[in-house]
């Protein structure tokens, strides 16, 4: 049945293989780069000669070559667009003949739950093309893997997907209903593709020739069934309405008020437990926001002091959490007399190790994924590490060797890599005063020794530039 | 060298090495007992439950028909009990005097017949910072006596406490040591045994041990005092300089004052310390004990000191020198925002409607097992550095929810911080308690930190009590609420 379904449509044919060789920066000393690291993964032709994959398929690429179905040519290929957030990246190739004789594989809708869908691609142990087949186990919203802090629509399916699958097409009725892209470690049968519905967002998305991604509404919502709190907001309708919890935008702050009740979201009734009723699955709500493009006006019903409430609520992509994703951007430094500062991230808390989380310690995690939501006064836009200390005669008395975060230089507060060189380069006393975070106390340097000593310690430690912005 | 003459050097050479170890047997036989302590152990999550431990460990005999022993594993103490010579009849025993800051702890027993034969102890004062020693404890009826090296005397963060305490270090082959077992030295006790790692045995050192029983003696001790305050040491020329202190390096920079409520600090950030009742400070922190060499400055918060005293400092502040009296900071963990002990009282909660509270502290996280720093909520864990103010004094959480129709939608909520009930802060359980008798508009308000999985739970006020008492029955809870200074009830 299945191999019928194939020849028929013969999708396979569409079907790319990807090969990958990519070079990471090192996030502890950013002016260097790790080896260079070669990876397999998929993709299929989509309309207009272009290529659909991962996005972690071709991360840090340095080159990308593509082959077609029973083609050992590799041919060069190019990121047109990439969106880390959804994991989903569109390639151009280089020679224009490459897609002479391949049909583009056509977008279908979400698929059902229980129903079979076939996914094609080029995973690890073998060199030829593989098929697997499978059911829609389950549709909810999962946390992608890529950008690690982003989560949004995902089909759950027992087809096998592997290491090197990633990119390639989840094929139903001939269409494509999902790009296979995560797994879940520890867990057999267990394999994610990203639905119709994200793919055709991405689309629309670079239609206008750059991609922006998805938007969030800026609130945090909870679930609202105790029939106390739903007397106390004087609810009326017991089948829907869910508590806005905080307010995490300012746009959203501008059109929401504390104890709003989220009733409706871009037509969706709300249910009490925080879910929309979405193509059948009960999914987050946050989704219906997420459905609309970056500035677009979503249609929202609030009840507010006893009365229900329309309001058009813009919602944006949120920029402002970068730094606890994974970034897919050269790492932000400034080295100054062997200090070498840079923002605390995701990333650089990876150097740690790969139990990093346990190992940087509670006050870093805190700094970075914390206190914007406990303490969102002393909260810092973009918090600064002394991430390590080039050894030199000017510092080599200093008794912290870096790996902690900046408090303030010279009496200013560092809210910013960009603060931590204003803060240095404007300084005109005698020393410069380090403050650092932690109870961990201050260092000083001699200005003057430290202003003569900079240029030296860059060409020792072969650091072209003393900054990256 | 004539053969008899080889033999006869050989043979006092062994004797030399055999004699002391059959020489101690007989003296600590009748000056070491053996003590029985039946403890509750609560959890930490469900605070009415309450188990039965029982540890066995051991105290020397001193005089005035006493018994010191280190404070551990006597907290929450049910039945003490105490066995003379290693065997035979249990006697009943009670606690005259603890300090689990100290770690120390005197006990008597009532029933004459039980100092029969028995010899106090003396302390040695000062103790060997070098060479060998014996632990000495009770095992299945015989002494054992085992030999140890004297690594150093060092200052540390004590076995039960946040004050660093001095600490005697030894090498050891020993097992299962750190039961206060003796540390003896030709015939004198040089410390008790606090715990034991590896091959290292640590031990409260005997000079510390003797100032803390003749405090207590005189009526004197006030408690440990300490310094509430961080330093670095002064390494780097370039903050000296900094700070305009003309010649050599020396002192050591006050970098943080920790605040204490009721303690206005006379030191301040950025001071350099340079002299500590009248010792001076080197760069590395240190001053020249007179009896036991280098040791660091924190030595001189217990040296012949207690909680109150004044301490005679010389800073280095704004390029010039002064003189300023530092008050010793009493060691309290109830001054803590988040205390890092309580010992002898169960532990507090609060249950309405199902909805359990509970002071936050460090045996709570604790719950989470010993890496609890790494497994507990990152956003509790992180309240440990806040300090206690006058108006807030501490932290209490919704520990957990026991399911009931009247919280149904709270259920799985647990580990939140409390900001606030009905409009009134809450620091403390007294304070929600009190909180609840004002409840807005039929309504309870409850509200919770920023960042907590949830900002705010209403509650019925009218049908709380009912809940309450329902939830009680249901889940077999002898009270709905035990206040953090309740009594330990044996």
């Amino acid at each position: 049945m299945f191999a019928l379904l194939l020849s028929a449509a013969e999708p396979e044919k569409s079907v790319i293989q990807i090969m990958t060789f990519s070079q990471q920066p090192d996030w502890d000393e950013p002016w260097n780069a790790r080896q260079v690291r070669r990876s397999t993964g998929s993709g299929f032709v989509i309309k207009g000669n272009r290529i659909m994959t991962n996005a972690h398929v071709v991360s840090w690429a340095k080159q990308i070559q593509v082959r077609r179905f029973q083609d050992s040519r590799p041919h060069i290929a190019q990121v047109a667009f990439v969106g880390h957030d959804c994991d989903i990246a569109i390639l151009t190739v280089d020679d224009a003949t490459f897609f002479e004789g391949l049909e583009p594989l056509p977008i279908g809708v979400l698929p059902e739950v229980r129903s079979v869908v076939n996914t094609i691609g080029y995973p690890a142990g073998g060199e030829q093309i593989s098929y697997t087949s499978g059911v829609v186990s389950r549709i909810e919203i999962i946390n992608y893997v890529q950008p690690g802090n982003r989560s949004l629509l995902a089909v759950q399916t027992d087809a096998a997907i592997n290491p090197g699958n990633s990119g390639g097409p989840v094929i139903q009725d001939g269409k494509v209903v999902g790009v296979a892209f995560q797994g879940t470690p520890g867990l057999e049968n267990t394999g994610f593709f990203i639905p119709p519905p994200v793919i055709q967002h991405f689309l629309k998305d670079v239609e206008d020739g750059s991609y922006h991604g998805f938007p969030q509404a800026g609130i945090r919502l909870a679930p609202l069934i105790n029939p106390a709190f739903r007397d106390f907001l004087k609810l009326t309708d017991p089948t829907r309405g869910a508590r806005i919890d905080t307010l995490t935008s300012d746009s959203a702050k501008a059109f929401f008020k504390e104890d709003d009740v989220l009733l409706e979201a871009n037509g969706y009734p709300v249910a009490a437990d925080a879910t929309i009723l979405y193509e059948g699955n009960q999914v987050n709500g946050g989704i219906a926001f997420s459905q609309a493009q970056h500035g677009a006006k979503v249609p929202v019903k609030v009840w507010r002091d006893g009365k229900e409430l329309a309001i058009d609520l813009p919602v944006h992509v949120n920029t402002k959490d970068r730094l606890e994703g994974n970034q897919y951007a050269p790492p932000r430094y400034y080295v100054y007399a062997g200090l070498v500062f840079t923002p605390l991230s995701r990333d650089y808390l990876a150097t740690f190790g790969q139990n990093w989380s346990a190992v940087a310690g509670i006050g870093l995690l805190y700094e970075l994924f914390y206190r914007k939501n406990t303490e969102p006064d002393t909260a810092r836009s973009e918090p600064v590490m002394l991430s390590t200390l080039l050894a030199h005669e000017v510092n080599a008395n200093m008794e912290i060797k870096g790996r902690v975060l900046v408090d303030s230089i010279n009496g200013k507060r560092i809210d910013s890599l960009a603060d931590a060189i204003g803060a240095i380069e404007s300084h005109e006393g005698s020393h410069h005063l380090i403050e650092f975070g932690e109870r961990l106390g201050f260092e000083c340097l001699d200005r003057e020794a430290a202003d003569l000593a900079n240029e030296g310690i860059l060409k020792t430690y072969g650091i072209q530039s003393d900054r990256q912005l | 060298m004539s053969p008899r003459f080889f033999i006869s050097v050989l043979i006092g050479i062994l004797a030399v090495h055999l004699m002391p170890a059959v020489a101690d047997s007989s003296q600590w036989e009748t000056s070491l007992v053996q003590i029985e302590a039946n403890r509750h152990k609560y959890e930490a999550f469900q605070p009415w439950s309450r188990r039965t431990s029982s540890n066995t460990k051991f105290g020397v005999v001193v005089e005035g028909n006493q018994i010191v022993t280190t404070a551990d594993y006597l907290f929450d103490h049910t039945v003490l009990r105490v066995q003379k010579g290693g065997r035979g009849a249990w006697y009943e025993a009670t606690l005259k005097w603890i300090d689990y800051h100290a770690n120390l702890a005197v006990m008597t027993v009532k029933q004459t017949s039980f100092w029969d034969g028995l010899t106090p102890v003396t302390f040695a004062n000062p103790v060997p910072a070098t060479g060998e020693a014996r632990l000495v404890r009770w095992s299945d009826g015989r002494l054992e006596v085992r030999r140890l090296e004297i690594n150093r005397l060092r200052l540390g963060r004590g076995a039960l406490t946040y004050v660093d305490l001095p600490k005697l270090e030894l090498d050891s082959e020993i097992n299962g040591a750190g039961w206060s077992e003796a540390i003896v030295h030709e015939n004198k006790v040089i410390g008790l045994t606090s715990a034991q790692s590896r091959s290292k045995c640590t031990a409260v050192p005997s000079f510390f041990i003797q100032s803390v029983l003749d405090a207590v003696a005189e009526d004197d001790f006030r408690g440990l005092g300490y310094f509430n305050f961080y330093w670095k040491r002064a390494e780097n020329p370039a903050v000296l300089d900094y700070l305009q202190l003309p010649g050599n390096k020396r002192g050591v920079i006050v970098t943080e004052i920790i605040a204490v409520p009721g303690h206005e600090s006379v030191i301040r950030p950025k001071d350099i310390l340079l002299e500590v009742d009248g010792f001076e400070i080197d760069i590395s922190g240190d001053y020249n004990d007179p009896e036991y060499g280098k040791m660091m400055l924190e030595r001189l918060a217990t040296r012949g000191h207690w909680a109150g005293d004044k301490i005679p400092m010389t800073v280095w502040r704004d390029g010039a020198s002064m003189e300023i009296a530092f008050e010793l900071v009493k060691a309290d963990y109830e001054k803590e925002y988040l205390p890092s002990a309580r010992f002898d009282r169960p532990p507090a909660y609060l249950m309405a409607g199902g909805l359990v509270f509970q002071p936050l502290s460090e045996p709570y996280l604790k719950g989470w097992g010993a890496e609890w720093k790494r497994r507990a909520p990152v956003r509790l864990v992180r309240l440990k550095e806040r300090s206690a103010t006058e108006t807030d004094s501490g932290c209490v959480v919704l520990s957990l929810v026991l399911p009931d129709p009247y919280n149904l939608g709270y259920q799985n909520y647990r580990n939140l911080a409390l900001e606030s009930v009905n409009g009134r802060q809450v620091s403390n359980l007294h304070d929600l308690r009190q909180a609840l008798d004002h409840p807005q508009d039929a309504f309870h308000v409850i509200e919770f930190m920023p960042g907590a999985a949830t900002r705010k739970m209403i509650l019925d006020a009218q049908l709380l009590q009912n809940a309450t008492q329902r939830v009680m029955s249901n889940y077999r809870l002898p009270t709905d609420y035990v206040d953090v200074m309740a009594e330990s009830a044996p």
